[in-house]
Parts: structure tokens; sequence; C-alpha cells
């Protein structure tokens, strides 16, 4: 294996990462002020905290995400181990989709893809 | 060579998992979490098993990073640290961790491994196939079950995120 090929990879990714920082450190003009270090939201100062509670929607939508993600992880050997076994194995992805379809189902009825 | 990298992967594995449990601001621990599971996926590419390692990136420091970033942005108050625990508790904890390690580590040193022979591979044409095999020693069951899983996942996920909002405006209403 090209392990020595990886090793040095990292430390020219290292190398070149931390010394374009450190040499445009050293090159570029310093100014300090009290309106550099000012948050801003759209050029405007933040209103309340920044901190904010998120939606719930979010996290549905990111569940959804995942359940799908796991879907396709088992679809990806299916769909390379196809050819190899023909009919049988399409009938059994079938089988696999449809139960998930009907969690996608659920999904949709319930209005959990809606956004509000 | 191999030895070197290995030890460069365990190194970013141990100092990000420390620095994970350590910090005190709840973001910050997530986002070092996603750094150790990038070098396990790191040593799983090392073993060849790339098919695993590639899920290990999508899912894991993918979706579950994902997933756990949402939910710590649900939390309330968010700006808060984690507050230092009382140094008997941290004593208490030390112990209780040490004496786990201890028993972890005599069961791996005692416990009397075999090498084994070269297995039926890890290429992906090999896990797919033994995947949809319906015959002796084939996983169709686990297969088909899997999404029974994914399925009873996704409505509780539902149920839960849907629950919690009709409660919540029970409570404006009340």
């Amino acid at each position: 294996m090209g392990s020595e090929a990886i090793i040095v990879f990292f430390l020219a990714g290292v190398v070149l990462v931390t010394g374009a920082n450190f040499l445009s450190n050293l090159i570029s003009p310093k100014s300090d002020s009290d309106a550099k270090r000012a948050p801003y939201e759209s050029g405007m100062t933040t209103i309340g905290p920044t901190w904010v509670q998120f939606k719930v929607g979010y996290y549905l939508f990111a569940i959804l995400f995942l359940v799908f993600d796991v879907e396709i992880a088992f679809l990806v050997p299916w769909a390379v181990a196809y050819k190899g076994i023909g009919a049988i194995a399409f009938v059994e992805v079938l089988i696999f989709l449809f139960i998930l379809g009907l969690g996608l189902l659920y999904a949709w009825k319930k209005g959990a893809l809606k956004w509000k | 060579m191999e030895r070197i990298l290995f030890y460069i992967l365990a190194l970013i594995m141990i100092g990000f998992a420390l620095a994970s449990v350590m910090s005190r601001r709840m973001l910050r621990s997530v986002i070092y979490l996603l750094f150790v599971l990038c070098a396990v996926a790191g040593v799983y590419f090392m073993m060849d098993y790339n098919f695993l390692a590639a899920i290990q990136l999508t899912i894991y420091a993918g979706g579950i990073i994902v997933l756990i970033i949402f939910s710590v942005l649900l939390v309330h108050h968010i700006e808060m640290r984690m507050e230092i625990a009382r140094p008997t508790r941290q004593l208490l904890t030390a112990l209780a961790c040490s004496l786990g390690l201890a028993a972890f580590l005599s069961v791996i040193y005692t416990y009397d491994f075999q090498v084994s022979g070269p297995g039926p591979g890890t290429e992906v044409s090999v896990i797919g196939a033994k995947l949809l095999d319906y015959g002796e020693g084939g996983f169709i069951l686990p297969f088909e079950v899997i999404s029974v899983l994914l399925l009873a996942a996704m409505v509780g996920a539902i149920v839960i995120a849907k629950g919690t909002k009709l409660s919540e405006n029970k409570n404006e209403v009340k």
C-alpha cells in the first residue's frame, strides 16, 4: 500500500496551510480598531444574542436525510452485485424499497416534508 | 511506514476524543467528534475496508454529525458552558473509568486470539453478493429487516418531533 504517499501528502498539506497562514501573517499590513472587532449581521449590528434556538424542522429533515443516507449505503453493494445475481436481486431490492417507501408515505401524510 | 500512519491516526483520534469530552462548549465537542470519526475512517482505509470507510465518512461524519449539530442547536441555552464537576465527583469518575479500563485491558490481554485465514474479501461486489444471497450463509433476511428498522426509526422520529410541537402549541393556548 502506498502509505508513504499518504504521509507525504499529509505533511505537504500541513506545510502548505501553515506556511500560507504564516506568510500572510508576516507580510500583511496590520491595523486594529473597535469597528473591526464588532460582530455584524449583513453590515448591521446584531439584535439580541447570536445564539438562537433552531426550529424543530431542521432536526426532522436531518433525521429523514440520515434514514435515506443509510438506505443508499445498502443500495450501493446491491447495485454492484446486481449483474451477477439477476432478477431475484431486483425483487429483493423492490421489497426493501417498498418498506422504506411506506415510511416516506407516512412522513408525507404526517406533513413532515412541509416546511413550516 | 504503515506503523507511522497508524500512530498519526491514533494520535488524532485520542487527542480529539479527549478534546471532545473535555470541551465545555457543546458545539465544539461535536466538531471534535467529527475529527475522531474521520480518523476512524482512516484506520478502516488502512485495513483495506474501503466500503466501510466510505460508509463511515458518509453516514457518521456526514449524517450523524449533522444530526447532532441540529439537536445541539435545538437546546435552549446553547451559549452556556458545562459546569466543572466537584472534586469528589471527579475523583469517583476517574476511579470508575480506570476500573473499566483495567477490566477491558485484562480481558484483551488474557484472551488467546487466533489468526484466522483470509476471509471472503471486502470488495463492494462481495459484500453485495453476500447481502443478497438467500442460500446458506446469506444475509438476505437481515437486509430486508434493515428496511423495517429504518421504517421504525423514521416513524419514531416523526412521532417524537411532531409530538413536541403539539404539546408546545397546547402550552401556548393555556
